[in-house]
């Protein structure tokens, strides 16, 4: 690690020693709890760099503390038996590319009966099986979500409001919840928004173990992108209909755009096994994909040797580069190919396919502490979730992780 | 001869108790008007699956200290899962706010009178540390 991210560690550190201070301090009326990860990723590979969607650096055949390692402390506070209050403080690496402390969440609570609860503020965006404790890495098998997955929606909280219905019923419990508000986030410094993001999902856990999941979201997405916005007025302004609806596909503002997914959590005796099947769906320059993964599981004692099987696959880049590439006069096609080479290279940069095969072990040192390894192999078609590779990539990389996660 | 037979008696003493001694009880107010529970019932409260006892009283369990043996004791016989996974669960809950787990006491005296003095608490000590003021909805070996 090179002196300037250990800086950046610094305020990740900070928050550590608070939050000590404040180790599992509980009245019943006002609890802190908190989680942490100290990982360190390392890949195979010269080109390019491991990195969760959204951040801006990752790592390479040089290691990096800065994928995984995340800190967390949540204050809970219970004014009677309705109303209660929760604030999360999260530091990780952002898409600003430093740890700064963010509010993950800050929502107040009214529980209107036993099974029946309402939501105002800010919490975690219900997209994926394990949306709220994606970040605890203690509570989770795997070293981290399967990114194939998990990386497809850059969000990870929203402004806005909910409501829980939780019921036993004859084959188990159900929990449904809708939701709506609105979602702002940086992804690898770039400013990403939701507006009228609504959704709900439901779960069903069966008395066998089985847990099942469908959820759905969507909204209007704008992304924030100058270059993409002046490439698209650049488009627009063509008086010619091949070119300028180029420029309407590519426009990234306030567009429509959805996440659907089915998940699986069966966790019996010794054994687990999860699954999820996503679609994300846009009207933008953000291709379509669809993201699964399979994970299986078994604990021996205090080891849980895992393996997970991934997939993201681009169904639609959702743009149809019809500027003509043949037909003006040399002026007028030379300024066209430049357009063209420019929407091709938007289009090639969002290819998003790779295949991910990983092994792992959790070891569950102490009772609020595990130890982690993990190797993924990776296999993209394109540049895959990699940073700073070239659009024709297609190495097979193998990504070496370490991690330990505790929560307190 | 005799010795032996001394001997003999001793080691079944010294098992019995030891028998006695690993014997958990799940305990609730003597006021409470459930009569027993089944370990189903019981394993979802000190999971966070569900707040309410059979009555339909939200329900006030209390946990013993992390370090008690009759803590280990009751999660594996009781729901089944090992320390590290109950503890597991529970940050999924506590991490996504849906829940608070259980009040921990340091002693199976203090977790007999918190439920002595509370209609809706439920607790687990060691079954010989049972008496009138606390009633018994379940007991496992």
């Amino acid at each position: 690690m090179q002196k300037k991210s250990i800086w950046r560690l610094a305020p990740l550190a900070l928050a550590g020693l608070v939050s000590m201070g404040a180790h599992a301090q509980s009245d019943g009326a006002f609890t802190v709890s908190g989680f942490a990860t100290l990982g360190a990723t390392g890949t195979n590979s010269d080109v390019g760099q491991y990195a969760i969607f959204g951040q801006n650096r990752g790592a390479s055949k040089s290691w990096s503390g800065e994928v995984d390692s995340k800190l967390g402390v949540q204050f809970n506070a219970k004014a009677n038996q309705t109303f209660s209050g929760t604030v999360q403080l999260l530091s990780k690496q952002n898409g600003d590319g430093n740890f700064n402390p963010e509010v993950e969440w800050a929502f107040v609570k009214a529980q209107a009966t036993p099974s029946l609860s309402f939501r105002l503020g800010r919490m975690g965006g219900p997209f994926f099986a394990v949306s709220d404790f994606r970040d605890v890495g203690y509570a989770n098998t795997w070293l981290r979500p399967p990114h194939d997955v998990y990386g497809q929606v850059p969000i990870s909280r929203f402004d806005g409001a909910d409501m829980i219905y939780q019921t036993n019923t004859g084959i188990g419990a159900v929990t449904a919840q809708v939701f709506g508000g609105k979602a702002k986030s940086m992804v690898q410094r770039t400013e990403v928004e939701m507006k009228s993001l609504v959704g709900f999902n439901a779960t069903v856990e069966l008395e066998s173990g089985v847990s099942l999941r469908v959820g759905r979201m969507q909204g209007k997405l704008t992304v924030h992108a100058a270059t993409l916005n002046a490439l698209v007025a650049g488009l627009r302004s063509v008086p010619i209909p091949a070119v300028s609806s180029v420029g309407d596909q590519l426009d990234p503002n306030s567009k429509s755009a959805s996440f659907t997914g089915l998940g699986l959590t069966w966790d019996q005796g010794q054994w687990l096994i999860n699954a999820e099947y996503t679609q994300r769906r846009t009207d933008t320059y953000a291709s379509d994909t669809n993201g699964w993964y399979l994970t299986v599981g078994h604990r021996f004692g205090k080891f849980t040797p895992y393996g997970t099987v991934s997939q993201l696959k681009q169904v639609s880049s959702n743009v149809d580069n019809t500027i003509p590439k043949a037909g003006f006069p040399p002026a007028t096609q030379a300024q066209l190919n430049f357009l063209s080479a420019n929407v091709d290279g938007v289009v090639a940069g969002q290819r998003r396919d790779e295949k991910t095969l990983s092994a792992g072990i959790r070891w569950d040192v102490v009772r609020n502490t595990a130890l982690k390894a993990q190797i993924d192999r990776i296999t993209p078609n394109g540049p895959g979730m990699f940073l700073s590779v070239p659009s024709n990539f297609s190495n097979r990389v193998t990504v070496y992780s370490l991690a330990v996660d505790m929560v307190f | 001869m005799n010795k032996i037979k001394r001997l003999a008696s001793l080691a079944a003493l010294l098992l019995a108790s030891v028998g006695a001694q690993a014997q958990v009880a799940v305990i609730v107010n003597s006021k409470s008007p459930t009569a027993s529970m089944t370990a189903d019932q019981v394993a979802s409260i000190f999971l966070g699956k569900s707040n309410t006892l059979p009555s339909g009283a939200t329900a006030a369990p209390v946990d013993q200290a992390e370090s008690a043996a009759v803590r280990e004791l009751f999660y594996s016989k009781v729901t089944g899962k090992q320390a590290a996974q109950v503890k597991a669960a529970w940050s999924r809950l506590v991490f996504s706010g849906k829940a608070t787990p259980p009040k921990e006491m340091g002693s199976s005296a203090d977790v007999k009178k918190f439920v002595a003095a509370n209609p809706d608490a439920i607790g687990y000590i060691e079954k010989s540390a049972v008496d009138g003021s606390v009633k018994v909805v379940l007991s496992v070996d």
